[in-house]
């Protein structure tokens, strides 16, 4: 290896990619995604509280209506029991209501009412759950008191239970930290998307890079003046210095974009409305709250399970697998580049080299369910799947010696790979004219 | 003294044997001209000079020693298929080939601004190639190859594909790096360049040496020893007739006992294209 050399090449590779508009774009949009993603849920649920409406009532049972109070969401209107539905429903507007609610008269035998709503537009899910809670309510205090036991009211709330499961997780030490399965689900699958799409992303551009210098005509000059796995090495490394630099500015700017847009909606706000997932309240009301309830609230959950979680391990496993996933791939993706002339003839060769990208990729995305089963644990263990697999079971904890002996067989494949990459690029780039098959690559590979 | 020999060299793909024994030597400060069809092994004898490819058997020697990679620094290479990155400044690109030649930036900047002050592009070193017109991107691709005063020159269809313009240009170049010192070897169909530019030839076919040495030898060995005169008849008509040689005494006394006027009488120099086509024929 002349590394002179093989120094220039990657910086051509790096900075002809850095320069592209699409770069520029991807780099700076992505965090502009990422940080909507992690700011958008919150927003919305600041500005989509529905409209209030004017809700026409007739209750015909006369148990309903006391129950039904007005609040920023709804505002009630006696129409009498004795209304026009028919005359109403023709001109809700005229009546001067959004929401016409009419409620039966009371079934002796159920002890119940039947209740509909017309309105022109759709009723909100917020708006509807609210007045069916405040119908039950009033049928369940009416049959309480058409029941006669004294106190029943009383008993009834003490009856009501409201169990909520905490999972703790329990390390070496034995420090206990309450934890949140959903959470490690969603880093799991998180994770294994993206190493997945890098991988895929970054060796294909390597990939087009072979292809460009073979189509173009540019290669043999250029082994002319190098040698070919110098050439080849050196668009690998360029192409990863370039994934590792988009990563670096993601990671700058997207913290940067959270920050601007904390400070412009005000951070309060939004870590308020985290504290409080607009879970209807309504839905909660009456429950009586256990008495470490508001110690162990949902944000408190999230944090706990977050910080149970070993960032940096998982940092550095993912720059570890995507280091060696990413070369291993893209060795074989540059093997593939060399025996094809332009982009559309590559799509055959390619197969065999995305299958098990893909099934990495959809074992990773399972893994959550069985992080420890047999099955993820060979996909973690296969140097073609592991970099996704282990990606997605890490989370969860994997044993220091299984990341070890997936880390070995992973870069020794990569060796065998990339040895045998080059032999076929060494051939493939010079060969013109004609569309390769796997014959003849394989037949590349045995040439001397 | 030769800078470049060739010492038995066979290539073989699996079982297709693409150069079979090949030995020639390539004199210094010359234009070698490397003939042969299509297919004939010249581009693999070029490969392997310039060490993209690796002899199966034999070796070449550089100036006397074995073929190493600092001096393939010395070489100069135009492959028959070429090109540039379509999306990379020319300049840029320029430069990337200078220093993978093993200039440094500042010496290949100076260089590369005299040459395309020379060839009269100096206002597109900022433009992309995709924008050149195939001609410039023939010049831009020509000064690559010459930047780094290579002291061999290997030249594969030089002129496939230029414009008569840059054909002249380019052939005008051949003979002033000669002339500066430079060995080329211009691998070629076309005839008339090896007529006029190479002074030592070798043609190859189906991987075998057929023929290597001087021009004016081969033309004397290989070429028929014809004789063209030139005469006016009783008629008044101007004719040629084409004898070989040994009847050339009898065919002019034929001419003379019927009172024809000789008009002139010159020895015809066989065109290397005829030798060409007959060797090859005589391959077959």
């Amino acid at each position: 290896m002349n590394f002179k050399k093989l120094g220039i090449i990657i910086q051509r590779e790096y900075l002809n990619k850095v320069k592209k508009k699409s770069f520029l774009l991807i780099t700076v949009l992505a965090p502009v995604l990422f940080a909507a993603i992690a700011i958008l849920p919150s927003v919305i649920m600041m500005g989509t509280k529905e409209e209030a409406k004017k809700v026409g009532v007739i209750d015909r049972s006369g148990i309903v209506l006391s129950y039904l109070e007005d609040n920023d969401v709804t505002h009630y209107i006696d129409l009498g029991a004795a209304a026009d539905i028919d005359a109403l429903k023709a001109d809700l507007k005229g009546a001067g209501v959004d929401v016409l609610l009419s409620v039966s008269e009371l079934d002796p035998e159920t002890l119940s009412v039947k209740a509909d709503t017309y309105s022109e537009k759709p009723l909100g899910m917020d708006t509807g759950s609210m007045i069916e809670n405040r119908i039950n309510d009033a049928v369940e205090a009416y049959r309480i008191e058409q029941s006669g036991i004294a106190n029943l009211e009383e008993i009834m709330a003490g009856v009501k239970s409201n169990v909520k499961l905490r999972s703790y997780t329990i390390d070496e030490t034995g420090k206990e930290s309450i934890s949140e399965s959903g959470i490690y689900m969603a880093i799991s699958m998180l994770l294994g998307i993206a190493i997945y799409m890098f991988i895929a992303l970054f060796s294909g551009m390597v990939m087009s890079s072979v292809i460009e210098e073979k189509s173009s005509r540019v290669v043999e000059v250029l082994v002319s003046s190098v040698k070919a796995v110098e050439l080849m090495f050196g668009k690998i490394i360029g192409v990863a210095l370039v994934a590792l630099t988009q990563f670096l500015l993601w990671i700058l700017l997207t913290g940067i974009f959270l920050g601007v847009a904390m400070g412009f909606i005000g951070k309060d706000k939004i870590m308020g409305m985290m504290d409080n997932p607009a879970v209807p309240t309504e839905m909660v009301e009456g429950m009586p709250a256990t008495p470490d309830m508001a110690e162990v609230s949902d944000m408190n959950v999230i944090m706990s399970t977050l910080g149970n979680i070993n960032l940096a391990q998982i940092g550095i496993a993912f720059l570890f697998f995507f280091i060696f996933g990413y070369l291993l791939y893209a060795s074989l993706f540059a093997a593939i580049g060399s025996g094809v002339e332009n982009e559309g003839d590559s799509s055959q060769l390619q197969l065999p080299v995305t299958i098990p990208l893909m099934i990495g990729f959809f074992v990773a995305l399972y893994a959550f369910k069985a992080p420890d089963s047999s099955l993820v644990f060979w996909f973690s263990m296969i140097p073609f799947t592991s970099p996704i697999v282990m990606l997605a079971r890490i989370p969860f904890g994997v044993a220091t010696w299984e990341l070890i002996l997936s880390i070995v067989l992973l870069v020794g494949t990569f060796i065998a790979c990339a040895w045998a990459s080059a032999k076929i690029y060494k051939v493939g780039i010079l060969m013109y004219g004609k569309k390769s098959s796997f014959k003849d690559l394989y037949k590349w590979l045995k040439m001397k | 003294m030769a800078i470049i020999e060739v010492q038995n060299v066979s290539k073989t793909f699996g079982s297709k044997v693409a150069l079979d024994k090949v030995s020639l030597e390539i004199p210094e400060g010359k234009i070698f001209g490397l003939l042969g069809p299509n297919g004939a092994g010249k581009s693999t004898l070029i490969r392997i000079i310039n060490r993209i490819t690796i002899a199966s058997e034999g070796q070449v020697l550089f100036q006397g020693h074995p073929i190493s990679e600092a001096d393939v620094a010395r070489i100069g290479y135009l492959p028959e298929e070429r090109g540039l990155y379509r999306k990379m400044k020319v300049g840029d690109q320029a430069m990337y080939l200078a220093q993978l030649k093993g200039m440094s930036s500042r010496e290949a900047a100076l260089e590369l601004k005299k040459w395309f002050v020379r060839f009269d592009i100096a206002d597109w070193w900022n433009k992309k190639v995709e924008e050149l017109s195939k001609g410039m991107a023939q010049k831009v691709q020509f000064i690559t190859t010459v930047v780094h005063r290579p002291s061999l020159m290997i030249l594969d269809e030089p002129f496939s594909g230029f414009d008569p313009v840059n054909v002249d240009l380019i052939r005008k170049e051949i003979l002033r790096l000669k002339d500066e010192g430079a060995t080329i070897i211009l691998s070629t169909h076309n005839m008339e360049s090896v007529e006029e530019l190479c002074e030592n030839i070798a043609l190859i076919n189906k991987g075998k040496l057929v023929v290597c040495g001087g021009t004016d030898e081969i033309r004397r060995q290989h070429g028929e020893d014809n004789v063209e005169i030139e005469y006016t008849d009783n008629l008044k008509d101007r004719k040629t007739v084409v004898v070989a040689r040994p009847e050339v005494n009898a065919t002019l006394q034929d001419l003379l006992d019927k009172q024809f006027t000789i008009n002139s009488f010159k020895e015809v120099i066989p065109r290397m294209n005829d030798i060409f086509i007959k060797l090859v024929k005589e391959e077959e």
